[in-house]
């Protein structure tokens, strides 16, 4: 029940705050650093100067698309642990269709774009064909589908699809016509961000303001309901999973074209997992959302500044994360499971 | 010995080797599930045992106190995901996902600051061939037994039924509650055997990323052995000789990554109910509440 599970949002703030405290302060002791100096190399690495700050929000931006997916998912009663999966092939279908075909920039972009939104909404709808159809469990469909996509990414780009030989496991690199121009000259950060921005407010208008929005948090609040109101839950589950997997594609493919401009197999250092945290936190409402993407990009960009400058290890980041995880979903009660 | 025989027996053999952790990782799975909880946490209950049983190996000296410390690592990593599963009716499959992220780092963490070096474990006194053959006769004796303990005594029936329908269970005066949290503890110190095996008995370090998903492959192998123990060890078997032949294989032409898929694919055949009728018990991941 997505109305149970978007209350109580204040005290949610005040467990966040304690685990990523707390849990940061006790790791930072055990390391032998004063929280003190661990927290502001944290801080001081994210925004210490213009570019630190670009790079937090490049991370944020990764982040932000996945997460939006997410929410987009899982405020239709369907839980897509599959992000990862969806936003990694997508980077591919990206990198790929970018190097293989050099169009000028007007149309390179879009292709490019358009490659990845289409390779993760497919994979994203896998999942929900199953659930629509043979009633599968989404969850451990795309939990699955997540080391195939990595599979499937391994073999493509080292084997029928490899651009440039060699067996790396890698494409060749965009044309600069395809790449994502930068928002700040120097830096990382591209108008990928301002896509980002501007799809989160696409989507929460979606989710708010149209019949389809409607049905689709019908179908997450009350199944029940929403199947005798005449609303296909079969349907409906499978155009959110597409949906969710289409918006963590694009995240891949402004991965691919603005910040590497090639894929790589490791372009993702997990975002697509981090992001269930930030779609949590973010209280599965887009707007919100952007602004716990902001936080989240902070970690893992003040993550290194921290491992660097005061000595602790940057896996506190993923620690913190994992228990964000563990209390946020401690204090919902989710929906009991939908029928289709 | 004739050539065709030794290698046979040579791809037997790693079968079992693969299939050993697989098998606990599975059994702890299909404990866990039989109560209605669901355990996505299996990966990172591999990781704690695989970690926590190398530390105390190398403080201690003695393997057999690290494997010990490896289980109820499990264990405690379990009744986490216990706890918030059964006391504050949590969604598992979110919480399960972060237990999992928590886990990894938080082993990861722990190799830097007791070995102070990322990536990888000093070597540490481990069990060597005698002590990987016990564990991997005991993954067996574990499979009849568990399957004996949920087809035959009370507890078990008392297990089966909070997965079915906790609410009736409790009309029937068990505590529902305490039946799951209970299950899902012990299946976590089950499934840590897995992780303890790969670190101690397979290998003698913990490695980052040693546990390399066996704890999605062992869900997998939970659905396909729809959910019995004898059915779950079956399928760890099954991908364990898949992932024995992959070398032989590859070497024929057939792409490692489609072998590596294989238990994935296999588990999404079946959970679509193309490979016969697959039914999850029917309070799996449905949080339980007292009214």
């Amino acid at each position: 029940m997505s109305a149970v599970l978007r209350t109580r949002t204040a005290r949610d703030l005040i467990v966040v705050i304690v685990v990523v405290f707390g849990v940061g302060s006790i790791a930072m002791l055990l390391a032998h650093v004063s929280p003190l100096i661990g927290f502001g190399a944290l801080f001081d690495g994210a925004f210490g100067t213009k570019s630190e700050v670009a790079e937090t929000l490049v991370q944020a931006t990764n982040l932000l698309f996945p997460a939006l997916g997410i929410a987009v998912a899982f405020r239709a009663g369907l839980f897509n642990i599959g992000a990862e999966g969806q936003l990694l092939l997508g980077g591919f279908a990206a990198g790929w269709v970018g190097a293989q075909f050099p169009l000028p920039g007007y149309l390179a972009i879009p292709m490019v774009l358009t490659a990845g939104t289409l390779a993760g909404g497919a994979w994203g709808a896998i999942p929900g064909f199953l659930r629509a159809r043979f009633g599968a469990n989404e969850v451990i469909a795309t939990l699955m589908l997540n080391v195939v996509a990595m599979l499937l990414a391994t073999f493509l780009v080292t084997g029928p699809l490899q651009q440039g030989g060699g067996g790396a496991s890698e494409t060749a690199t965009l044309p600069k016509a395809a790449q994502l121009p930068d928002l700040i000259a120097d830096s990382r950060l591209t108008w990928a961000f301002i896509i980002a921005l501007v799809l989160a407010f696409v989507l929460r208008w979606v989710l708010q303001r149209t019949v389809f929005g409607y049905e689709l948090r019908a179908a997450g609040d009350a199944p029940l309901a929403a199947k005798r109101a005449g609303i296909d839950l079969g349907r409906t589950a499978f155009v959110a999973m597409a949906l969710s997997g289409a918006i963590a594609g694009l995240g891949g493919a402004t991965l691919v074209s603005g910040v590497l401009h090639r894929f790589n197999i490791g372009l993702s250092p997990g975002y697509g997992f981090i992001a269930i945290a930030v779609a949590l936190v973010g209280n599965l409402d887009p707007l919100w959302i952007i602004v716990a993407s902001i936080a989240f990009g902070m970690l893992q960009s003040g993550g290194i500044a921290m491992q660097a400058e005061a000595g602790v290890p940057r896996e506190v980041v993923s620690l913190v994360t994992g228990l964000v995880i563990i209390a946020l979903a401690g204090r919902r009660v989710m929906a009991s499971r939908r029928t289709t | 010995m004739n050539a065709t025989l030794a290698a046979v027996l040579a791809v037997l053999g790693l079968t079992l080797v693969k299939a050993t952790p697989l098998i606990y990782a599975a059994l702890g799975g299909v404990l866990s599930e039989r109560s209605g909880v669901v355990n996505i946490g299996l990966e990172g209950i591999l990781i704690a045992g695989a970690f926590t049983s190398v530390a105390v190996s190398g403080a201690t000296g003695n393997p057999i106190l690290g494997a010990l410390a490896g289980v109820v690592a499990g264990a405690l990593v379990a009744a986490i995901l216990a706890f918030v599963a059964t006391r504050l009716g949590v969604d598992q499959i979110v919480a399960g996902t972060g237990l999992n992220i928590a886990a990894l780092a938080a082993a990861a963490f722990g190799l830097v600051l007791i070995y102070h070096q990322p990536g990888a474990s000093h070597e540490v006194p481990a069990f060597g061939k005698g002590g990987e053959a016990t564990l991997i006769v005991l993954a067996f004796v574990m499979t009849a037994a568990l399957q004996f303990v949920l087809a035959r005594t009370p507890w078990g029936l008392r297990v089966r039924a909070c997965g079915e329908d906790p609410g009736a269970a409790e009309s029937a005066g068990i505590d529902a509650l305490a039946t799951r949290f209970w299950a899902v503890v012990a299946g976590g110190a089950i499934a840590a055997l897995g992780g303890v095996y790969l670190s101690l008995a397979e290998l003698d370090l913990y490695s980052d990323g040693m546990t390399a998903g066996r704890g999605f492959i062992a869900l997998a192998a939970v659905i396909f052995g729809r959910w019995t123990p004898l059915g779950a060890t079956g399928a760890a078997l099954f991908f364990g000789f898949f992932a024995a032949l992959q070398y032989t294989l590859q070497r024929a032409g057939v792409p490692s990554e489609l072998m590596q898929a294989l238990p994935y694919l296999a588990a999404l055949v079946a959970l679509a109910g193309l490979a016969g009728r697959v039914r999850a018990p029917a309070a799996d991941g449905v949080p339980f509440l007292r009214s």
